[in-house]
């Protein structure tokens, strides 16, 4: 072996040598889409392997330093700080990325409660959670449109701006009892949800009495609230009778609008009525009614 | 005589719950648990009851003291019973992946400084803001192929389940997001 050919040889080692001492460079661009595919830069000679750590993938494989990376969507679903790794020998080099939720594309949506009194402040309560198709929360602005179908046949929208990829109201819930269906809707998805509104508590409660012998029947007034919506059947009224000896109750559920009971009377007695924190009229028997 | 924390969450002026401060009786039996501190400044449209700000604030804490566990030794039996959902499954998906690459994290968990930004009208749906400052090591086998310690912004949902609030998703996003 010539003196040359020494040389060069040494000359090859050493290249090969500082090459492989080099880490590999990384680039990528600072933001993509949830669920599309990447290409990024390696920069470098020779093999080397290369991970990615993220949200919820850890990819391992061999690379060609020099070439570019491609990374499949599949491994980008998921919003999140992405951490792109390539190792030569020793040597580590990285860069990292961030993955953000693409367009709107599915709504979560809550509507509480599911029952509700006619006619309560601030009552209802509408929450949408903007998501796009891999389910990242969207945080770019979005405003989501709430319909709003009355029992009564009639509608109206509310626009509300999604913040942090929420949307959120609260509404009076309206006077008329019956089913009441607000729709979320962002883009081309919509999401229903359907809750009841009923009647609210009792208003102006009143019985009257039949005697009949030694008993005497109690029986309401058709019961509705305030708003006239008619209490449903199977809603608890209590009948208090208070004689000379003692306090005796009778619990009766409504049935088509009214409710009865029926208690033997001797002497004077006091007949009360109520029905959840309402309390009606009082008669008096044995004398004067 | 009322107490300061209690004065300040009911004038919905900022809250600080400090785990490692005011919840001494929770300090020592929580010593391995990172440190939290919430803040429920500005929050909406409920505000947050106090024993519901301790509450999450601990729980918050344990879950990611679980995910820190979890991911450092590659069992998804570690991620504990502080997360649902989409959170959950994406983690015990990074761990397989991690398993089956050979890699493991680990975490120095500095603390999190955490805002809790919307809590719903129904009591639901708890959004925080968190900015957590984290020592990260990636490995594979025993060679660190990473190295890293930043503040990392995450995006947190949390709902009540039975006894205890659960992290129902944790999205990392930029720090422009906040």
């Amino acid at each position: 072996m010539n003196r040359k050919t020494l040389s060069f040889g040494v000359l090859l080692t050493a290249l090969s040598t500082y090459l492989w001492a080099q880490e590999p460079v990384l680039n990528a661009p600072g933001t993509v889409s949830a669920g599309q595919s990447v290409k990024l830069a390696a920069q470098g000679h020779g093999s080397a392997t290369f991970y990615l750590v993220g949200p919820n993938r850890v990819v391992k494989r061999k690379i060609s330093l020099g070439e570019e990376i491609e990374i499949a969507a599949e491994d980008l679903k998921i919003a999140g700080k992405y951490q792109a790794i390539a190792c030569n020998g020793g040597n580590c080099g990285n860069t990292q990325f961030n993955v953000v939720a693409s367009q709107p594309a599915q709504l979560i949506f809550f509507l509480h409660p599911s029952r509700v009194p006619v006619s309560s402040g601030n009552a209802v309560n509408a929450t949408a959670l903007v998501l796009d198709r891999e389910k990242n929360m969207v945080l770019s602005p979005a405003k989501v449109n709430f319909k709003i179908d009355l029992p009564d046949g009639s509608s109206s929208t509310r626009t509300v701006p999604a913040t942090r990829g929420i949307a959120s109201f609260a509404m009076d819930s309206r006077s008329r009892q019956g089913k009441v269906q607000v729709t979320a809707s962002i883009d081309d998805v919509s999401e229903p949800r359907v809750i009841q509104q009923v009647a609210a508590e009792a208003c102006g409660l009143r019985m009257t009495a039949s005697p009949a012998g030694r008993f005497v029947t109690f029986q309401t007034d058709p019961i509705r609230d305030c708003g006239g919506n008619p209490l449903p059947d199977g809603t608890i009224v209590s009948f208090t009778k208070t004689d000379s000896t003692g306090r005796s109750t009778v619990d009766s559920p409504i049935k088509k609008d009214r409710a009865v009971a029926r208690f033997e009377v001797s002497g004077s007695a006091k007949v009360s009525v109520a029905c959840g924190v309402v309390v009606g009229n009082e008669l008096s028997l044995g004398g004067a009614q | 005589m009322r107490q300061p924390t209690r004065t300040l969450w009911s004038l919905g002026i900022a809250v600080a719950i400090v785990v490692a401060a005011s919840l001494a009786s929770s300090v020592r039996a929580d010593a391995n648990l990172p440190r939290v501190v919430m803040t429920a400044e500005g929050i909406g449209p409920r505000q947050i009851e106090q024993r519901t700000g301790e509450t999450v604030t601990h729980d918050y804490a344990q879950a990611w003291h679980d995910i820190a566990e979890s991911l450092n030794s590659n069992r998804t039996d570690l991620l504990g019973e502080y997360l649902t959902g989409d959170c959950r499954k994406q983690l015990s998906q990074r761990i397989a992946d991690q398993k089956r690459a050979g890699i493991r994290t680990e975490f120095v968990d500095n603390g999190h400084d955490v805002k809790a930004v919307f809590y719903s009208l129904d009591g639901g749906i708890m959004q925080l803001e968190d900015r957590a400052k984290l020592d990260t090591q990636v490995f594979d086998g025993q060679r660190t192929i990473y190295t890293g310690n930043s503040t990392h912004f995450y995006l947190v949902l949390m709902t009540p389940g039975a006894d205890r609030w659960l992290i129902r998703s944790l999205q990392e996003v930029p720090e422009k997001a906040f």
